[in-house]
């Protein structure tokens, strides 16, 4: 890495940090030191907490990510290649868009309780549109000429869309299934802060509550290098998977 | 032309209108628990209630009026940061791995220790949305700074503009797609986290009422602030894009 002004910059600020919270510039037990929430963080690691409530979380995001992706381009399919649906289910998918997803929860809570059922499909329904959205815009995208190849050489509709549709909008919805990674992370933890006693969102509030707050600052350290992880490594995984398309990509320039 | 375009929402009004009376029919019926789903009739004539009443507006103005400043003040922070980052060099190297670092932090989490320093009020409300609108903001803004033509700038120089006019009458409109993109993303995500602080903190607004309703099984209060809700982000986001065509009038010609 190369030592730029903005490297300095953030040494800067975790040594302003350290430096105010030990020199006592900044007396308040909500201002620990950053050697402190990381000697916290390590603790709590150590002990198996802190990394079976991390486990929990992701298991629950992965599971609405799973269940909202495949729902996202199964209606995304349907919406693009069957306009009557469209027409039909767009008004509904319109107006339950813009609700903001925490407001669910607590209905939710009536129906599937506080535990996983309720969390997976909070997480669901948030990934559910951005994939759809992307899935719809990519398989119109699809050019022509090839959806009509494929049916001058006798393929049928279902064939067609698993094999020529879906590989040529995938580029768009691995797009929509990257905005989506990161609201999930988002809306598990926000799901977990709300109701219930699972996961890291949960453990948030609580450190809040008993007022430990090197524990806290550690937990959104941990978040934060989290959704970096999760990020880059979806990155990795969509330069893979769709290798083609950055090598025509690279071609056109 | 006309009389399609007048019937082209109307198989989504009807599907709409069919899953209501199917729901009004299952909760009749005894198929789903009344304390769970009220029938949509009664959510009505709650809403109603709440309308004639005049109870609707203050829950209501409270939860505008945090949604509208911490817009505001994200945005206008968004787009001073981005626009100085994609003009000078300088300021870039300065902020980018600050940036790059605190934007992974789920905005939502931050709201625990936000509440140590700044209590349940106001401002840490505010903060919050702020927070989570800043940065979609600053990153779309500074891509559309860095994707002005070449050519324009030159021209801009040519004719000896100051920097300031250049970039006020030149950088700016022409990164306004970008910009005004990365508002129309940042918005949803205000309403999210309006609703979060306000369930967190407790204290009003249609986020704190809608998990409270919840909690002292006033069902159908809940589902009818739920809706008000809904309104509420559908009429912001509608708003918002009609805005948004009028600024960029010049843009589809």
């Amino acid at each position: 890495m190369k030592i730029t002004s903005g490297t300095w910059l953030i040494l800067g600020l975790l040594a302003l940090w350290e430096a105010s919270a030990r020199l006592g510039w900044v007396e308040s037990p909500n201002w620990p030191a950053l050697s402190q929430v990381l000697a916290a963080l390590a603790a709590d690691m150590a002990t198996g907490e802190l990394p079976a409530r991390i486990g929990g979380s992701l298991w629950r995001m992965a599971a609405g990510l799973a269940a909202g992706g495949l729902a996202g381009v199964l209606t995304g399919l349907a919406f693009a290649l069957i306009p009557l649906t469209a027409r039909l289910f767009g008004l509904v998918v319109e107006l339950l868009r813009p609700i903001p997803v925490p407001a669910v929860i607590p209905p939710l809570v009536l129906f599937l309780g506080l535990d996983d059922p309720m969390k997976i499909t909070v997480v669901a329904l948030t990934v559910f549109f951005p994939v759809l959205t992307n899935t719809l815009q990519g398989v119109q995208a699809v050019e022509p000429d090839s959806i009509a190849m494929g049916r001058t050489f006798g393929i049928g509709p279902l064939r067609r869309a698993a094999f020529i549709i879906l590989p040529a909008a995938l580029p768009a919805i691995l797009a929509g299934f990257r905005v989506a990674l990161a609201l999930a992370l988002v809306v598990t933890v926000v799901a977990e802060m709300i109701a219930g006693e699972q996961g890291i969102g949960s453990y948030l509030v609580l450190m809040q509550f008993a007022g430990r707050a090197p524990e806290m600052y550690g937990v959104i350290l941990l978040l934060a290098a989290l959704g970096y992880t999760l990020n880059r490594g979806f990155v990795a995984l969509e330069r893979r998977l769709i290798r083609w398309w950055y090598a025509q990509a690279r071609q056109a320039a | 032309m006309r009389v399609e375009r007048l019937l082209s929402p109307l198989p989504g009004l009807l599907v709409l209108a069919a899953l209501l009376l199917g729901l009004e029919w299952a909760v009749d019926a005894g198929l789903i628990r009344r304390a769970l789903m009220p029938a949509p009739s009664t959510i009505a004539l709650r809403l109603w209630d709440l309308l004639e009443a005049g109870d609707v507006w203050a829950p209501m103005m409270q939860t505008l009026r945090l949604v509208f400043t911490g817009f505001a003040i994200g945005s206008a922070i968004g787009i001073a940061a981005g626009l100085a980052m994609g003009w000078w060099p300088a300021v870039f190297r300065l902020l980018e791995p600050l940036v790059e670092l605190i934007r992974p932090i789920p905005k939502s989490a931050l709201v625990p220790p936000l509440m140590l320093f700044l209590g349940i009020g106001f401002t840490m409300k505010v903060t919050s949305v702020a927070l989570v609108v800043t940065f979609p903001v600053l990153v779309n803004t500074l891509q559309g700074v860095r994707g002005v033509d070449r050519v324009m700038l030159d021209a801009a120089r040519t004719h000896g503009w100051p920097a300031r006019h250049t970039l006020l009458h030149l950088v700016l409109p022409a990164a306004l797609p970008l910009v005004l993109a990365g508002m129309r993303i940042s918005l949803g995500l205000a309403m999210v986290l309006a609703v979060l602080s306000e369930m967190l903190a407790g204290e009003g607004g249609l986020g704190f009422l809608i998990l409270d309703m919840q909690r002292s099984f006033r069902v159908r209060d809940m589902y009818a602030w739920l809706v008000i809700l809904a309104v509420l982000g559908l009429a912001l986001n509608w708003l918002f894009v009609l805005a948004e065509r009028r600024a960029l009038h010049w843009q589809r010609r």
